[in-house]
């Protein structure tokens, strides 16, 4: 079916023509610089996530009467301002990249465990369990992601898990239509002759020479899943649909602070920046990983 | 070619089908009860029954499904809970707004992407001009429409006092001046009326414009740079015609093609992108509907809104796959 759901920068392949001819300490610069400040980027968010109780200057829900509303700076220990209730933003926005990582990152995580032996199997084996799961997953691709991840959020309410849950879901028939493209185009090589020749059974045919053969293009575009996912994330917890207050997620940061635009621009500022660092971080590596990969560039 | 078209429509029907049962099942376990979410706590439980007979919640849930799909393939999404009047009266009333965003930030996108995707391909050695554009891309793609809503609001809105802060303007006056006519008749009121539209639409649009144009570039560089490396552009540029012309007259009308494809993508982003958009600029629309629709457990017209975004969707993959067709023939015969 060509119902194609969403241009995710996963997308693969990117025709590109691109000359081959590159050397020299420029080439060398340009293919890992993007990758070095993308991979700094999401080690960095990966990192404020995890010490967020060490890093964070106070506690995110400590509400603080005599500092409400005040802009970056002006009071004494709140660098990026202060809410309505008196809470620090600079502390709520580092304990929101807990949510939005843990989404980003499980959600994948799942969608790709349940996704990819699906794909293979669907590729490898074809027919009509290959048609079942192709169907199963064209219907799931007749959402876009968020919508998707909208629906089943909204039926099972908010909470980290539903969230990590409905997004994975949302992902999955990406993961399916890659990973059954992959195993198609491996089932052909020598290799799996020979191996079938020697006697190996589907299964092993399957977990150990075409999944390993696929693991690089999936790993790459799993990392641009990650970035949409904690876009998708940060989408829901906007609606007011996302992990429930008073948890601190970017979403739901920067809804509470669009009543106080006028006033208080910084809330929503500081916590939507985060957002976009976030996202950017993932696609910047899934991006360079992704040349990387092209074998039209790799062959200098 | 109606063999093909035949074909399409075929994979089409249970596509649609299948997404409405998620869309029904899924509306089914929602927490709640939209008895209670109507009449409050304090609702006695025969109050309750009674409510719930008459909006047929009562009955066995196959009848329910039944009833819904029979009802949805006419247009007839039940009455809305809250509201008291027929949800497609309600959908038709809020589709103009969502139907004029998709168009003006597709045309923003369009402005902004293709021109963007053609100089990053036919630059693409040039570091100068290539990382600019790439960067940007990366920055349109990572950037959350609701943030830069926001953004623009704070700037054009609240500092400039340039754009309104809410509303989507009087679409319903414009829509009945054009059916009475009267558009005709008071021309200078019609345009100040149709002004006043686009007036409330610039930052929407420029809002969702822009982060479906980093989308839109990519694929307009990767579809240049697939017609560059073809063999009649290198005969073209064997022939000894100048670059200029090689890349309007034979480059850019063959881009359009693989081009083409991408408005199924896109109309699924974009109208997407109108859930989180109509919310941030508070503009009526099918998005914003849903959002509502949602949070007051408005089983009918949540679940309306989401079958016709679904139905536009599969809709429009369907004409773009005929229309692929069309200008491809070599298709219909895979």
């Amino acid at each position: 079916m060509a119902i194609v759901r969403q241009a995710e920068p996963g997308d693969l392949p990117i025709a590109d023509a691109r000359p081959t001819a590159r050397s020299g300490l420029g080439a060398l610069l340009r293919r890992w610089v993007p990758i070095g400040i993308g991979i700094l980027m999401a080690a960095a968010m990966i990192v404020m996530a995890a010490a967020a109780p060490l890093i964070s200057p106070m506690s995110p829900s400590a509400q603080h009467a005599s500092a409400v509303l005040k802009g970056p700076g002006a009071v004494e220990g709140h660098w990026l301002g202060t809410d309505e209730f008196g809470r620090d933003i600079l502390s709520r926005v580092i304990w929101g990249a807990r949510v939005s990582l843990e989404v980003g990152l499980a959600s994948v995580a799942f969608a790709f465990a349940l996704a990819v032996p699906l794909g293979i199997l669907a590729g490898f084996r074809g027919g009509r369990i290959g048609a079942v799961i192709m169907r199963g997953s064209d219907m799931l691709m007749a959402f876009p992601t968020l919508l998707l991840a909208l629906i089943i959020v909204t039926a099972l309410g908010g909470s980290l898990g539903n969230e990590i849950l409905a997004i994975g879901v949302a992902l999955m028939p990406n993961f399916v239509r890659l990973a059954r493209s992959l195993s198609l185009t491996i089932r052909e090589n020598d290799y799996i002759i020979a191996a079938r020749a020697l006697g190996a059974g589907q299964l092993r045919l399957m977990a150990r020479h075409v999944f390993p053969n696929a693991l690089y293009a999936l790993i790459v575009v799993a990392t641009l899943y990650i970035a949409t996912a904690i876009r998708t994330e940060a989408g829901l917890s906007f609606l007011g649909l996302g992990v429930p207050p008073p948890t601190p997620t970017w979403g739901n940061i920067l809804s509470d602070g669009r009543q106080y635009i006028k006033c208080c621009p910084w809330i929503t500022t500081f916590s939507g920046l985060a957002i976009m660092l976030a996202v950017l971080a993932f696609n910047i590596v899934g991006d360079a990983l992704r040349d990387l990969l092209d074998p039209r560039m790799r062959s200098e | 070619m109606i063999q093909y078209a035949a074909r399409r429509l075929l994979i089409a029907v249970p596509m649609l089908l299948g997404a409405m049962s998620i869309v029904f099942f899924s509306m089914r376990i929602l927490p709640g009860d939209p008895c209670v979410a109507m009449m409050g706590d304090q609702a006695t439980s025969d109050a309750l029954a009674d409510c719930s007979r008459n909006l047929g919640l009562n009955r066995p849930l196959a009848v329910q499904y039944a009833d819904y799909l029979w009802r949805s393939v006419r247009f007839d999404f039940g009455t809305s809970f809250r509201q008291g009047y027929p949800v497609s009266e309600y959908i038709g009333r809020m589709f103009p707004h969502t139907f004029v965003l998709v168009m003006a930030s597709a045309v923003v996108a369009a402005v902004i992407g293709i021109p963007i995707g053609i100089a990053s391909a036919l630059q693409r050695r040039n570091p100068l001009i290539d990382y600019p554009l790439r960067i940007f891309a990366l920055l349109g793609l990572s950037m959350p429409v609701f943030w830069l809503g926001i953004l623009l609001l704070i700037v054009f809105s609240l500092r400039l006092d340039l754009f309104p802060l809410i509303g989507g303007g009087d679409l319903d006056g414009v829509i009945a001046m054009i059916r009475s006519g009267e558009a005709f008749v008071y021309p200078r009121d019609f345009f100040a009326a149709v002004g006043d539209v686009l007036y409330h639409l610039a930052l929407p649009a420029l809002a969702l414009g822009f982060t479906l144009a980093a989308t839109v570039s990519r694929l307009a560089r990767s579809a240049m740079l697939e017609v560059i490396s073809q063999d009649y552009i290198r005969t073209a540029r064997a022939k000894g015609t100048i670059e200029r012309k090689v890349i309007y007259k034979h480059a850019l009308r063959n881009m359009m093609v693989p081009l083409l494809t991408i408005i199924g993508v896109f109309i699924a982003i974009a109208l997407t992108g109108t859930v989180l958009t109509e919310t941030v600029f508070t503009r009526p629309g099918l998005g914003k509907m849903l959002v509502d629709a949602i949070g007051a457990r408005d089983y009918p017209l949540a679940q309306g809104a989401i079958t016709v975004f679904t139905m536009v969707i599969i809709g429009v993959n369907l004409i773009v796959d005929m229309l692929y067709a069309v200008v491809d023939p070599r298709i219909t015969f895979r």
